[in-house]
């Protein structure tokens, strides 16, 4: 087992994409529980983000990461029959209202569900409404908020001051991220935490979901 | 042309490639940029904006004459707005957005896996008119604004030294990494450059004449000091230095040295955080090429690790521009002087003031850079 999981754990690592889908499709066969492969994914999945956080990984990278996650889970869901994998938290994502840009969105919907996140990808130019509805009916602790476009920070602030009046805020994070988001935009908009790549926002996911 | 304004636009000039070559100046040139905010400001709806082929040269000089106090402007946009940069289609106010929305680039594979062979064995301008029609929806309308941009691009540029302005760059095609990874889209390209690296190499440098050709022969049609290399999704953030070792750098040394022997300023229209490659860009030939950086490259660390090997054009976030105040504008302008200044320095926009700027804090910019400006 641990032979396995580390065996899985590197090839993911190393981003060795068609080393990594023969030997989950193999493993399948062998008979191991599509739900162990999945754990060990996983942790590669972790490791990609400590390479990205200490430099060794750019951005590039944590998307081919993501992409070949997202291959070994298309192989695996049909196997799960059912089961699912113990998950961290819930998180509700979406590119707000004016802005249709979904690269950022993508990559960090990709990164979260790979390191074990349950998300609910709501799109592009999502209006406030439908984040809240998502909130209510996921019961979501965390949402996050992409944009590229400076005209999306007051969709982002409507965002926030809406799950205010409804009275959802105090029930849910708020992360913003996208190209020409920081610290002053995070205040301006009222959300909790900022980031500019997918690595801030895992990071801020595991500050704030216990 | 009123003779006033041929002698301002002769001092300007002399001003701005003075900043450029990175000469002693009397005082630090203002540059312009503000695609969206000239309508917005000027009271045009984005709809009529990309639809009316004279309207970005008339709406952004009517901005800059309204707003006073400009040298000259960064990229200078002309025509009809079409298919965007590297192949990527876009969605237009009034078509799929609304009327006074901004136009955005949607990100969808125009260009195939198979097309990287078509680059390699019949040559990129093959691969060019191939490609184009899935990226353009309308095709007709888009010849006819390339042949209006043939007959009237030269003579509605012009209008900016009617003015009295310098226009310091057309579009350029920039670098390869840079269409490929328009055209492919943003995850596809980069997902090629680990699954078929050698043929996106091969390509790439299959690709590289024909940029340089195009980039020269737009660059010498129009009257412009210099032509922009994008650098977005070659920024060092996305790559490794492995990766941007042999996918960037290469064609970036290569096209800037292409453009200077043709007495063609490069303008490295950098996105990004370049902190990593800045020693790098001492490999580019000196006092020929400006950094044009959006706010978010440490300019003290440029000015420690490249010095006066290159100008810089920049940087005022477009995030100030959009929620700052005229204060932040006027100390954040106020520092770039003191910090980055006065030789070498053109004050411009980061990237470019967005449409949601407000106008307060572009006269606010104005103000700061002719207020600390002076030498």
């Amino acid at each position: 087992m641990i032979t396995m999981e580390s065996s899985f754990e590197q090839k993911i690592a190393d981003l060795q994409e068609e080393e990594i889908l023969t030997l989950v499709r193999r493993e399948l066969e062998s008979g191991i529980d599509p739900i162990e492969i999945l754990n060990a994914c996983q942790k590669g999945m972790e490791l990609v983000g400590e390479r990205f956080s200490t430099g060794i990984y750019f951005i590039s990278d944590l998307m081919m990461a993501g992409e070949i996650f997202r291959q070994i889970s298309s192989i695996l869901s049909p196997k799960l029959g059912g089961k699912s994998i113990s998950k961290r938290g819930k998180v509700v994502f979406g590119t707000v209202k004016g802005d249709i840009h979904d690269i950022g969105k993508d990559l960090v919907v990709g990164i979260l569900r790979s390191v074990g996140y349950e998300v609910k990808d709501l799109g592009v130019d999502v209006p406030s409404e439908r984040f809240m509805e998502a909130v209510r009916e996921t019961g979501a602790t965390v949402l996050g908020l992409s944009c590229l476009l400076t005209v999306a920070f007051d969709s982002m602030k409507e965002t926030v001051k809406a799950l205010e009046v409804a009275g959802l805020r105090s029930k849910v994070r708020i992360m913003i991220g996208g190209g020409p988001v920081n610290e002053k935009v995070c205040k301006y908009t009222g959300a909790d935490g900022w980031g500019n790549n997918p690595q801030a926002a895992v990071n801020l996911c595991k500050e704030w979901i216990a | 042309m009123n003779g006033d304004n041929e002698k301002l636009y002769q001092e300007r000039l002399d001003l701005i490639k003075k900043a450029i070559h990175v000469e002693p100046v009397d005082r630090i040139p203002v540059i312009y940029m503000g695609d969206a905010f000239s309508p917005r400001y000027m009271g045009m709806k984005l709809s009529q904006y990309v639809s009316d082929p004279e309207a970005p040269v008339d709406v952004t000089v009517a901005a800059m004459d309204r707003i006073g106090g400009f040298d000259g402007i960064n990229l200078a946009g002309v025509g009809r707005r079409s298919a965007g940069f590297g192949l990527g289609r876009m969605k237009m106010p009034g078509r799929e957005l609304p009327e006074d929305s901004v136009w955005q680039v949607e990100e969808i594979e125009i260009m195939k896996p198979e097309d990287y062979d078509t680059i390699i064995e019949k040559g990129y301008p093959v691969f060019l008119s191939e490609a184009l029609p899935r990226a353009i929806k309308d095709m007709e309308a888009f010849q006819a604004n390339m042949a209006w941009m043939v007959a009237n691009a030269g003579r509605k540029l012009q209008d900016y030294r009617n003015h009295g302005y310098v226009i310091i760059s057309g579009f350029g095609m920039g670098v390869p990494l840079e269409l490929f990874a328009g055209a492919r889209s943003t995850p596809q390209f980069f997902y090629d450059l680990y699954r078929r690296p050698d043929k996106v190499k091969a390509a790439m440098d299959a690709t590289m004449p024909t940029l340089i050709q195009m980039t020269i022969m737009i660059t010498k049609m129009s009257p412009v000091l210099g032509s922009w290399i994008g650098g977005f999704r070659g920024a060092p953030p996305f790559l490794s230095p492995k990766l941007w070792d042999k996918f960037f750098f290469p064609y970036l040394l290569q096209m800037v040295e292409a453009l200077v022997e043709n007495d063609i300023v490069p303008i490295l229209h950098f996105d990004q955080c370049w902190d990593r490659e800045l020693s790098r860009l001492r490999e580019l030939p000196a006092k020929k090429c400006v950094l044009n950086p959006d706010g978010m490259t440490d300019l003290r660390k440029f000015k420690e690790v490249v010095g006066d090997h290159m100008s810089i054009m920049g940087d005022v976030p477009s995030t100030l521009f959009a929620i700052g105040t005229p204060e932040e504008i006027r100390n954040y302008v106020r520092d770039l002087v003191r910090d980055i200044g006065p030789q070498g320095l053109l004050l411009a926009p980061g990237c470019d003031a967005p449409v949601n700027t407000k106008p307060e804090n572009m006269k606010a910019f104005v103000a700061a850079a002719h207020e600390f400006g002076k030498v």
